[in-house]
Formats: C-alpha cells, sequence, structure tokens
C-alpha cells in the first residue's frame, strides 16, 4: 500500500496535511477573528474591506476592566461555578457511591429522575424556580442561580463519579472493613482518596458547564448579579458599536475554557455527555 | 465483630454507624434537594399552569381557569406549533450533516500522530467555549457593514443588501451552519473514542482479504459502532432541539414575527418577555413531558451502549 520513494512520501505527506490545514482553518477562523478584534484600535475592527493589520492595543481590556465592570460579574461567575460546584459534587459524589455500592430500592427510579433534569431545555426548569424564588424573595439573589447550576450539573457527578468508584477496588474496601472500619470510614478514608483523580475532573466540568450557561443565569439574575455570560450580549445594541470590547470580554471567557479542555482532554467525552459515553 | 467489655459508647456508635444508615446518609441529602429545587416547584408550577396568571395584569394570579392553558396551547396555538415545527426541521437537518462530517474527519484523525493531542484540543474550541461566546463571533463575522463574513459573500456574490439575517431563509440556513460548525467536533470526539476503542483484529483481517476502507467503514466499523451511534445521535438530537443561546443573541427569534423561533424561544418569550406566567407554566410543563420522553430513550440507548462495550 505505501509508497517508499522520497517523493511518494512527500506527496503522501502533503495529501494528509492539506485536510488537517484546512479542519483548522475552518474551527478556528471565527474564533483568532475574535483574538485579533480585541487588539485592535476601533477603527481597525470597522474597517471595510477587513484589515488584517494594525497595530496592537490593548485599549479594549483596559476599558472593560476599568469602566464596565467585568471584575464584578468576573466574581459573581467565579462565585456561582465555586458554589454550584460544592453543592453538586457534595450531593452527587455521596448519591455516585450509594448507586455504584449498594443495592437499593427505586435506585433506577431515581437516577432517572436526575437525568431527565439535565434533558429538558433550562427554560422549562427555570420558570418553576423562577415562580418559588419569585415567592421567596430569593429573585436577583445568588442563591436561585447556585441551586439551578447545582441542579443541572447533579446528573453529570452522579454518573461519572458512580464509574470512578465502580473503578476503585472492591477488595481494598473489604479489607478495610475487615479491620473493623465502618462504611462511613470505608467511603471518607479508602474509597474517596482513591476516586480523587476522578473527582477533580468532575469538578472542571463541572465548573466549566457553569462558567458556560447562560439561560438559567439570564432568568434567575439582573443587575449587579448578572454573570460575564449574560453580560456579553448586553455590551451590544442595535445603537451602540462596543465590539472591541465584546472581543476582549469574550477572549477573557474562553482562555480559561481552552486551557481546561487541554487538561482534561482524556475524559472529554464523559464530561460531555454526563457520564453516558465512557471515553 | 463487637468484644466483650468495650466501653459502651463505642458499640452504640458501632450501631449506628450501619451501612443502613450510611445509605441513608448518601441518599438524604439527594432526596432534600430534589424535593426542594423538583418536587415542590413542579407541583407549584403545575397549580400555576391552571390559572391566568399575568404579572401585567394585577390580581390575574388566583384566577383558576382549569386545563383552558393547554387547550389552547395544543389546540390552537400556531406560534407553539410553528416553533415545534422549526425545532424539528432544524434537529433534522443539523444532526445529520453533524454526524457525516463527525464521521469523516474522525476517521481522519484516528491514527496517531505528533501534536494529536494539541490538535484534537483547537478542534474541540468550537464544542467547548460558551455558546454565548460563539453567537457573538458569528454575529461579529455577520455584521452588515464590516463583518468578515460578509465582505467575503458579498464578494462571491451571496448577499447583495444588508446582513444574512434579515433574510427568513438566510437567517435559518446561518443557525445551521453555525450549529454545525460548533458541535461537528462533538460528534467527531465521541465516533473518534468509539473507533479508537475497537478491536484491530477484524480490520486487519479484511484489509488481508483486500477489502477497500470504504467496504471496511460500512461492514465493519459502522456495524460496530451502531450503539455508540446510536447514543451519540440521540444526544446530540436532544441538545440541538434546546437550541436556545446562538438564536437568542442573533435573531431573536426573527426576522419578522417568529421565523427562527424555536420551542425554547416560544417558551422564553411567553413566561420572560409577555410575562404570561400561567400560559408560560403550561408550555414548561409540556417541556417536561418531552424531556421525560427524551429521558427514556437516552437511558435505554445508553444501557444498550454500555452492555456492548463490555
Amino acid at each position: 500500500m505505501r509508497r517508499h520513494s522520497p517523493a511518494g512520501r512527500a506527496a503522501e505527506a502533503i495529501t494528509w496535511a492539506v485536510p488537517l490545514a484546512l479542519l483548522l482553518l475552518v474551527a478556528l477562523v471565527p474564533y483568532i477573528w475574535m483574538l485579533l478584534a480585541s487588539l485592535k484600535p476601533r477603527a481597525a475592527i470597522f474597517a471595510n474591506p477587513p484589515s488584517f493589520t494594525f497595530s496592537p492595543t490593548w485599549e479594549n481590556y483596559q476599558t472593560i476592566l476599568e469602566d464596565k465592570g467585568f471584575g464584578g460579574y468576573l466574581m459573581n461567575s467565579i462565585y456561582v461555578g465555586a458554589f454550584s460546584t460544592i453543592l453538586a459534587v457534595t450531593i452527587g459524589t455521596l448519591t455516585a457511591y450509594a448507586f455504584a455500592r449498594f443495592r437499593m430500592p427505586a435506585k433506577h427510579h431515581l437516577f432517572f429522575w436526575i437525568l431527565s433534569t439535565r434533558l429538558g431545555s433550562p427554560v422549562a426548569y427555570a420558570l418553576p424556580m423562577y415562580l418559588i424564588f419569585y415567592r421567596m424573595g430569593l429573585l436577583n439573589s445568588m442563591a436561585a442561580i447556585v441551586i439551578a447550576h447545582a441542579s443541572f450539573n447533579l446528573v453529570l457527578v452522579v454518573w461519572m463519579m458512580r464509574s470512578f468508584f465502580e473503578d476503585v477496588p472492591r477488595e481494598v474496601e473489604e479489607a478495610a472493613e475487615l479491620d473493623g472500619c465502618t462504611p462511613f470510614g470505608v467511603f471518607f478514608r479508602i474509597s474517596l482518596p482513591m476516586a480523587w483523580p476522578g473527582l477533580a475532573t468532575v469538578m472542571i466540568f463541572v465548573l466549566l458547564f457553569s462558567w458556560n450557561e447562560l439561560l438559567f443565569a439570564l432568568i434567575l439574575t439582573s443587575g449587579e448579579h448578572r454573570t460575564i455570560t449574560v453580560m456579553i450580549p448586553t455590551l451590544v445594541s442595535q445603537t451602540s458599536t462596543l465590539w472591541g470590547q465584546v472581543a476582549a470580554a469574550s477572549v477573557l471567557q474562553s482562555i480559561p475554557v481552552i486551557v481546561f479542555t487541554f487538561f482534561v482532554q482524556k475524559h472529554l467525552v464523559q464530561g460531555l455527555t454526563f457520564g453516558a459515553v465512557k471515553g | 465483630m463487637q468484644k466483650i467489655g468495650h466501653p459502651s459508647w463505642r458499640s452504640t456508635a458501632a450501631d449506628f454507624l450501619t451501612q443502613r444508615n450510611f445509605i441513608l446518609f448518601c441518599i438524604i441529602p439527594l432526596l432534600l434537594f430534589l424535593i426542594l429545587t423538583s418536587v415542590i416547584p413542579g407541583i407549584l408550577a403545575l397549580a400555576d399552569s391552571m390559572t391566568a396568571w399575568n404579572l401585567t395584569a394585577f390580581g390575574s394570579q388566583n384566577r383558576f381557569v382549569g386545563l383552558d392553558n393547554y387547550r389552547k396551547l395544543l389546540g390552537d396555538d400556531p406560534q407553539f406549533w410553528g416553533s415545534l415545527g422549526r425545532t424539528a426541521l432544524f434537529v433534522l437537518v443539523v444532526v445529520p450533516i453533524e454526524f457525516a462530517l463527525g464521521l469523516l474527519i474522525a476517521l481522519y484523525l484516528l491514527d496517531p500522530f505528533p501534536g494529536r493531542r494539541l490538535v484534537l484540543t483547537l478542534v474541540m474550541i468550537p464544542t467547548m467555549i460558551a455558546p454565548v461566546v460563539v453567537a457573538m463571533t458569528w454575529r461579529f463575522l455577520m455584521m452588515p457593514t464590516f463583518g468578515l463574513f460578509t465582505y467575503y459573500l458579498r464578494q462571491l456574490g451571496f448577499l447583495s443588501e444588508g446582513s444574512v439575517f434579515s433574510g427568513e431563509i438566510s437567517a435559518m440556513a446561518t443557525l445551521m451552519v453555525i450549529d454545525i460548525w460548533e458541535w461537528t467536533p462533538f460528534m467527531m470526539l465521541i465516533l473518534l473514542s468509539g473507533l479508537s476503542a475497537m478491536p484491530k483484529e477484524p480490520i486487519e483481517a479484511a484489509q488481508m482479504d483486500g477489502a477497500s476502507p470504504l467496504q471496511i467503514l460500512f461492514h465493519i466499523q459502522i456495524p460496530l459502532l451502531r450503539p455508540l451511534i446510536i447514543v451519540a445521535v440521540l444526544f446530540r438530537s436532544i441538545d440541538a432541539s434546546k437550541i436556545f443561546d446562538t438564536i437568542y443573541v442573533l435573531t431573536g427569534g426573527g426576522p419578522g414575527a417568529d421565523a427562527t423561533e424555536s420551542i425554547t424561544l416560544f417558551a422564553h418569550k411567553t413566561t420572560f418577555v409577555t410575562w404570561q406566567l400561567g400560559y408560560g407554566a403550561a408550555v414548561c410543563q409540556v417541556l417536561v413531558l418531552f424531556a421525560v420522553i427524551a429521558a427514556a430513550l437516552f437511558y435505554t440507548a445508553v444501557a444498550r451502549n454500555q452492555r456492548s462495550a463490555s
């Protein structure tokens, strides 16, 4: 099948590399254009025909950080991400362990219930939550959005942690039991530490999904409580033209996402399907 | 396991730390959370869906109308059925294309090469970045006067005036293209994981017998991947039917009244733009019903895939 002459090998390398370059071009051009816009002075952004040469500036980043209160929205996103992750991971890890290790009635029904809260549109779950928080006067507090994000990430934690707990060798746990460990001791001293790398991966995914989420945040927060994803579209209206700032905010929002993607790549399939497919 | 002569507090502690209590310890937080976030809101929303509650009409919250909202919604609301139809069309167009392109790219990236991990990370960027960032990026590329893509579409003669989002068909088509751009990498990654985990022997045996790559694809790889393909396509279809962020940012459901309005946009508009909370609650109940059906299908497909994988 393979050609061995140097010219043949070169031709083979080129026919292999050209589609790769094309693929990367299609996947990346929109994002790179945004990245460039974030570094462009105002005039270069609105140039027609599009300009590829410009003198880079940090102006857009400065404006959103200093004048547009980006730092505040950033803190909101971090706050929501951190607390919803703690909530979802605490509840979900305990559930996952019980599902992985014990026979219990209605296990499948419970799991099915958790799954169905993730497969519907967020609108369908946000409105009932909105109506509750409206009555409780919690609307437009961080509590509402933290609970909402925890609830839609629960199935990811349960499903992924369940598979990580199943990978912990049964014998180790049984040995601890024989040494007099209670079920609580087995869980906290043996199983949880052994599943720790998995737990860290799960936390990254929960954080990512909360960080990127728009619809719940749009419905349940406003004003000073808005997260970055809600804030970004507000930078553009029909009349104003703040594309440099939009680009800078988008880049700041997405850089951590891209970095994390690289680190959790091994588990990307499992994380993106909230545990349904083991990668 | 208890020894005679143990201090008595120890044995009571051991009595308390039993397996049954441990299971309760694991499950009670979940049950409390589900009651708080799902049962109580669900029951209240069901009750609200039978009222004429409208935030713009004072005192309408307690006007009980029975099943009127559902009768109107399912019987004669062209907006509901229209948005449902558009969502179905959207899913039926984008998912098969994402699958075909994803499979093609997965086959291409299947064999290891130097820098593969970096390439995969870069290719995954459209899927991984926030949908709202995707939407803003494309809005920028498609701006009528200075958008990069608008400029080239004009140069090539595909677009004469204004923006792609001002025509009903071109707006919908553009949203579809964006969705394909955003989610093909996801499809690629799932299929790639399935193809990589596949046993090599049947493929090598077929190669020995002189089978062409296409024959191997259709007679070995696709049949072996079938359970995974069903999971992936189902997952993507459910996800695509929930599309919100890109449409919300790019067209807001327009041009016109509702040319690109999906079912989620319709639900959002009913409740949070026109503030018909009672009617909106009814819409949400119907969406929850869809979610339960989707979950049942998905759960079955996943179980089948896991059985075939193990």
